[in-house]
C-alpha cells in the first residue's frame, strides 16, 4: 500500500496536518512514537492554548482534545507507539522505516509531512561549568516530572533561561510548595512571552534577574547551590560580582532546538538561522515530496501558529501527492538586518490567495511599521507598538500582488 | 559454610579498570574472589572518564612497567574485548606535529622502536591527510601507530567484573572499606557502616585515589602521589566524521595533551587538560574549556562546538613518572596499584596477569576454568533489521523506544536491569546501554527510565537515585498526588 501522506509526529503540527491532508482526499497515515496524539501539549496543563483557533483559553490537553477529537473523524491510520529510524528518498516516493511493538516495518508514501517537534538544549551546550549532581533539569522534563508522574522535582529552585517553559515551571513549582528563588537570563531582554512574566513570575514574586547567568554549579551528589554572576554586554560573566545562592535544583529554559536530525543527511537547503529546512509558503522543503511544520521548522511560542503551519502542509502534501500542486516560479523573500529570518524563505510568483510570512527580530523595536514590498510598492503593512525578538511576528500577503520580488522590512 | 562467612582466595579492592581486570583474571583462573567497590557502580570513578584509547606503546619510557604493562596489554586486548563480546576498532593513533617539531616525531618514533612497537610509521602531510582530512593547516608530518585501537573504557570495565561474576565471583558495590585486619593467614576487610565483613586469604589494592589510604590500613607504604584532573568536551553525533582516529598532538611532561578522539558511538570529544587538584574534583571550569579550544586547534581545523552535548571531567592519579605494582614487604599476601594513570586502561589486563603471577608464586593454586560466556545486551538498532524484528516478535518491549536519541528500547533497559551487576542507577544503566547519552541528554526519556527503575524494584521513583545514595533525582509527590497513567 502506498499512502499520498505520511505525517511524521501527532503533536499540534502533525494532528492538523494529518486532519488537513485527508479533508483534501489523500490516503494519510500518522505515525506517533507515544502510545498518544498530543505530544508534548500533553504535559503542558497550563491554560493559554486556543485563542486563536477555539476562541478560548485551554490548556494544553484540553487543546489537544480538541484536535484529536476532530483528527478521530477522519478517514486515516493512526500508528501509535511507532517511531520513525529512518527516511529514504527513493525518487517517486518516500520509504519510512519504523519501529513499533509489533514489528519493524517499511512505509511508502508520495509526499512526508516531517512534524517531530523540537528538543530542549542540554546543559552542556550551554557550556555550563560545575559538578553534574543529580537536581538539574531541563525546564520540559521537569514538567513531565511534575505533571504526568505527579513528582516533584526539588525544594529550592533556581531557573537559569527565561523561555516560555521556565517561567511556567516558575509558577507550577511555586504552586506545588517549591521555593523559586529567581529566573536567571543571560539576555537583557527576557526570553518568553510578556503574558508568561506577568502570569508566571510577578503575580508569584518570583524575581527575574536579566543580564545574570549561572557559572557554576555545586554539588556532588545532588545540587547543593549555584554560582550566578552578572554578564558585560559581550555576555561575559562578569566573576568579582558573583554569588552563590543555595538551592537543591536547577531548571534550565536555555532554548530549543529542531528535532530534524533524521533529514540532516538528506540534500535538502538548510537555514543556519532556524537549524533547520527552508520552505516555500506551501511548507515544501528543497526536495519537493518532502514538507515540514511547526517546531521542527522552527521553535514557535504559541501552539495555535503551529496548528495554522500543521494545516497548511497537510493541505499542500496532499495536493502535491495528488499531482495538483504544479511546480512553478519562486522568489526569495529578502528581508532587512533587524529581521533574523522568515518563514516562508521562497514564496511563488503568478499565484493567487495569502500567505502568511513569519519572522523574528533581532531585538526589542518601538512603533515600528512592518511592511512587504514588491516592484518598489508596499503590498502589505501593518503598525506594531512594539516587536521584541522572544515573539515570533507575522505579516499577512496577498500573493496575486507579488510581482517579480518581494522584500519585508521593518520601519524603525 | 554460609556465603557471609565464606573465606575467598582474594578479594579485590577497588573496581575501576584495574580492580576489574585483576578480579576478572583472578576468577578465571579457577580462585574464588571478590572486588569491594565503594561507590554504586564499578568504573564510576577515574574509568568512567578515560579517553578510551588503545595505546601502542611508543610513548612510556623504556623499560619502565608503564612501558611493558601498555604493550602487554595491547597485544591482549583484542582477543579479551572478543572474549567479553565488547566492541573494539583497530583504527589506529596519529601524533601530528608542525615543522618546528618534525625531529621530535622521530624521536617519538625510535621511542616506539625501543619499546618494540610494531607498526609504527612516519607520514608526511599529503598522507596524513588522506587519513584525517580536519588537520590544522600548519601539521607538516605524523607518526601513525597502526596497533592501537579504541575501546568504551567503562563498558570494558563493566564487562570485565560482569565476566567475573558469572564465572563464579562476586561484586559488592557501596563497600567503602575502612578497616583491614591481617589474622594468621587470613585478612578481614570491613565497612564500618555495614554489618557485612568480608574474609580473604590475599587482598590486591586496586583502589585508585584512594589507594594509599587502602596501604594506609595495613600500615603499609604510602607513595606521593598527585590528582591531575582533566576535562572534555563532547560533541553529538553530528561530528563522528571529524576523525577517524585519536589524533595526539607532541606529548610534553605534563602528558599526552589535548586530543581529538572519536569514540565508538560516533561521537567525537576532545580533551583531557591537566590541572593539578586536591581531592576528587570533577568540576568543569571555564579555563579548562579554553584550554581546550585554544589548544585543539594546533592540530586539527576549528570542531564545530556548537554540537556541544556534554562537559565532563576524571581525576587521575599519578605516583612519580611510572605505575606502581608491588608487594608488600610487611603484610604477607597483600599487593598494591598505585598511580595507575595512562596507559592504565590500556595496561589493566597485563597489570592483572602480573598480580596473578605474584599472587601464585606467593603460593595461590589456580587451575583455569572452563568461561561461561558473557551475553552482551543493548545495541540492538546496530542489528540487521530483520534481526530486530524478530527480537521484536519475541518480545514487544525491544520495539518500544524509550531514548529516541541514542535509540534503546525498553526491552534492552529491563535487559540491562537484569545484568549480572544489577546495576540501579540512571547513570549505571547509561553506561551500560547508553539512554540518556544522546542529543538532548535525557530530557525526554530520563523520567521513563525513572519510572521503569522504580517499577522493576518496587519502590518509589523518589528512591531511585542518578549515580547513588544521596544522588536521589525526586523529592517526593506533588501535593495533589500523581496522575501517571504511562
Amino acid at each position: 500500500m502506498i499512502y499520498d501522506v505520511a505525517v511524521i509526529g501527532g503533536g499540534p503540527a502533525g494532528m492538523a496536518a494529518a486532519i488537513s491532508a485527508t479533508k483534501e482526499g489523500a490516503k494519510v497515515v500518522l505515525i506517533e512514537r507515544d502510545y498518544r496524539v498530543g505530544g508534548i501539549l500533553n504535559q503542558c496543563i497550563h491554560n493559554g492554548f486556543g485563542l486563536a483557533y477555539f476562541g478560548a483559553e485551554l490548556t494544553g490537553p484540553q487543546y489537544a482534545k480538541r484536535w484529536e477529537d476532530e483528527l478521530k473523524k477522519q478517514k486515516l491510520d493512526i500508528k501509535l507507539n511507532t517511531t520513525l529510524e529512518q527516511i529514504t528518498d527513493c525518487k517517486k516516493l518516500v520509504e519510512l522505516t519504523v519501529v513499533s511493538n509489533k514489528n519493524v516495518e517499511k512505509i511508502k508514501a508520495k509526499s512526508v509531512v516531517l512534524s517531530m517537534g523540537c528538543r530542549e538544549r542540554p546543559a552542556g551546550a550551554i557550556n555550563l561549568c560545575g559538578t553534574r549532581p543529580a537536581g538539574v533539569f531541563s525546564a520540559g522534563q521537569a514538567q513531565k516530572f511534575v505533571n504526568i508522574h505527579g513528582k516533584m522535582v526539588g525544594k529550592k529552585v533556581v531557573i537559569l533561561g527565561s523561555g516560555d517553559i521556565g517561567l511556567i515551571m516558575a509558577r507550577r513549582l511555586t504552586c506545588e510548595g517549591a521555593k523559586v528563588i529567581g529566573v536567571y537570563e543571560i539576555m537583557s531582554k527576557c526570553g518568553g512571552l510578556a503574558r508568561n512574566v506577568a502570569q508566571c513570575l510577578n503575580d508569584f514574586n518570583i524575581p527575574l534577574h536579566l543580564s545574570t547567568t549561572v557559572v557554576e554549579v555545586i554539588g556532588e551528589k545532588r545540587v547543593e547551590a549555584v554560582v550566578v554572576a552578572p554578564v558585560d554586554e559581550n555576555l561575559k560573566p562578569i566573576l568579582e560580582k558573583k554569588k552563590i545562592i543555595k538551592c537543591d535544583t536547577l531548571l534550565l529554559s536555555v532554548g530549543l532546538i529542531p528535532e530534524n536530525d533524521l533529514i540532516q543527511d538528506f540534500d535538502i537547503e538548510f537555514d543556519n538561522v532556524t537549524g533547520s529546512a527552508v520552505v516555500n509558503e506551501y511548507f515544501q522543503t528543497s526536495n519537493s515530496k518532502i514538507f515540514i511544520c511547526g517546531n521542527v521548522l522552527h521553535v514557535n511560542d504559541l501552539a495555535d501558529n503551529v496548528s495554522r503551519e500543521g494545516l497548511q502542509a497537510g493541505k499542500f502534501a496532499a495536493l502535491f501527492a495528488k499531482n495538483k500542486l504544479i511546480p512553478q516560479n519562486t522568489i526569495t523573500i529578502v528581508h532587512d538586518n533587524h529581521i533574523k529570518y522568515t518563514v516562508p524563505k521562497y514564496i511563488h510568483t503568478n499565484s493567487t490567495g495569502t500567505a502568511t510570512i513569519s519572522f523574528r527580530v533581532d531585538k526589542e523595536y518601538h512603533q515600528v511599521k512592518i511592511i512587504a514590498k514588491s516592484n518598489n510598492e508596499i503590498i502589505s503593512q501593518k503598525p506594531s507598538p512594539v516587536v521584541i525578538a522572544g515573539e515570533m511576528q507575522s505579516l499577512i500577503i496577498d500573493k496575486s500582488k507579488i510581482k517579480n520580488d518581494l522584500s519585508l522590512e521593518i520601519e524603525v | 559454610m554460609s556465603e557471609q562467612n565464606k573465606i575467598y582466595d582474594v578479594v579485590v579492592v577497588g573496581g575501576g579498570i584495574v580492580g576489574c581486570a585483576v578480579f576478572n583474571a583472578i576468577v578465571r583462573n579457577g580462585n574464588s574472589a571478590i572486588l569491594l567497590e565503594a561507590e554504586d557502580d564499578v568504573g564510576a570513578m577515574s574509568t568512567k572518564a578515560n579517553s578510551g584509547i588503545i595505546h601502542a606503546g611508543y610513548d612510556p619510557k623504556p623499560n619502565s612497567l608503564m612501558a611493558i604493562t601498555n604493550l602487554r596489554g595491547n597485544e591482549m586486548y583484542a582477543s579479551m574485548c572478543k572474549r567479553l563480546n565488547v566492541e573494539i576498532k583497530n583504527c589506529g593513533t596519529l601524533v601530528v606535529a608542525t615543522k618546528e617539531n618534525r625531529e621530535k616525531i622521530q624521536e617519538l618514533y625510535d621511542r616506539g622502536k625501543t619499546n618494540k612497537v610494531k607498526g609504527l610509521k612516519i607520514l608526511e602531510r599529503d598522507a596524513l591527510l588522506k587519513l584525517e582530512p580536519n588537520l590544522a593547516d600548519n601539521i607538516v608530518c605524523g607518526l601513525f601507530a597502526s596497533t592501537a585501537s579504541i575501546v568504551c573504557p567503562y563498558l570494558v570495565c563493566i564487562a570485565l567484573a560482569e565476566e567475573g561474576v558469572i564465572n563464579g565471583g562476586k561484586v559488592i558495590t557501596n563497600f567503602r572499606v575502612s578497616s583491614i585486619k591481617k589474622g594468621k593467614d587470613i585478612f578481614t576487610v570491613k565497612d564500618d557502616t555495614r554489618t557485612q565483613t568480608v574474609y580473604g586469604k590475599y587482598v590486591v589494592n586496586c583502589a585508585g585515589l584512594y589507594a594509599n589510604f587502602i596501604n594506609s590500613l595495613v600500615d603499609e607504604q604510602e607513595y606521593p602521589i598527585k590528582l591531575v584532573k582533566g576535562e572534555y568536551i563532547l560533541l553529538d553525533k553530528s561530528q563522528s566524521n571529524f576523525v577517524n582516529r585519536p589524533i595526539f598532538p607532541l606529548p610534553t611532561e605534563k602528558g599526552k595533551g589535548i586530543l581529538a578522539i572519536p569514540t565508538l558511538h560516533g561521537n567525537v570529544m576532545f580533551g583531557p587538560t591537566a590541572t593539578d587538584c586536591s581531592f576528587h574534583d570533577t568540576s568543569t571550569t571555564p579555563d579548562g574549556l579554553e584550554q581546550i579550544k585554544s589548544n585543539i586547534i594546533l592540530s586539527v581545523k576549528k570542531p564545530n562546538f556548537k554540537k556541544t552535548i556534554k562537559l565532563f571531567a576524571g581525576v587521575r592519579v599519578k605516583s612519580g613518572s611510572d605505575f606502581v605494582i608491588e608487594k608488600s614487604k610487611k603484610v604477607p599476601n597483600f599487593y598494591y596499584t598505585i598511580g595507575i594513570c595512562s596507559p592504565g586502561l590500556t595496561s589493566a589486563p597485563a597489570i592483572a596477569e602480573m598480580i596473578l603471577n605474584m599472587l601464585q608464586k606467593d603460593g595461590l593454586k589456580s587451575q583455569p576454568i572452563k568461561l561461561k560466556q558473557r551475553k552482551p545486551y543493548g545495541e540492538h538498532f546496530a542489528l540487521p533489521k530483520s534481526e530486530l524484528k524478530k527480537l521484536i516478535k519475541k518480545n514487544p518491549a525491544y520495539g518500544k523506544i524509550v531514548c529516541r536519541c541514542e535509540k534503546v528500547s525498553e526491552g534492552e533497559i529491563i535487559d540491562a536491569l537484569n545484568s549480572p551487576l544489577h546495576p540501579r542507577t540512571v547513570d549505571a544503566i547509561k553506561r551500560r546501554i547508553r539512554p540518556t547519552m544522546g542529543k538532548c541528554q535525557g530530557s525526554f526519556c530520563m523520567p521513563k527510565i525513572v519510572k521503569m527503575i522504580a517499577d522493576y524494584e518496587k519502590i518509589q521513583q523518589e528512591d531511585v537515585t542518578q549515580k547513588g545514595e544521596k544522588s536521589e533525582i525526586l523529592v517526593g509527590d506533588i501535593k495533589q498526588g500523581g496522575i501517571y497513567d504511562l
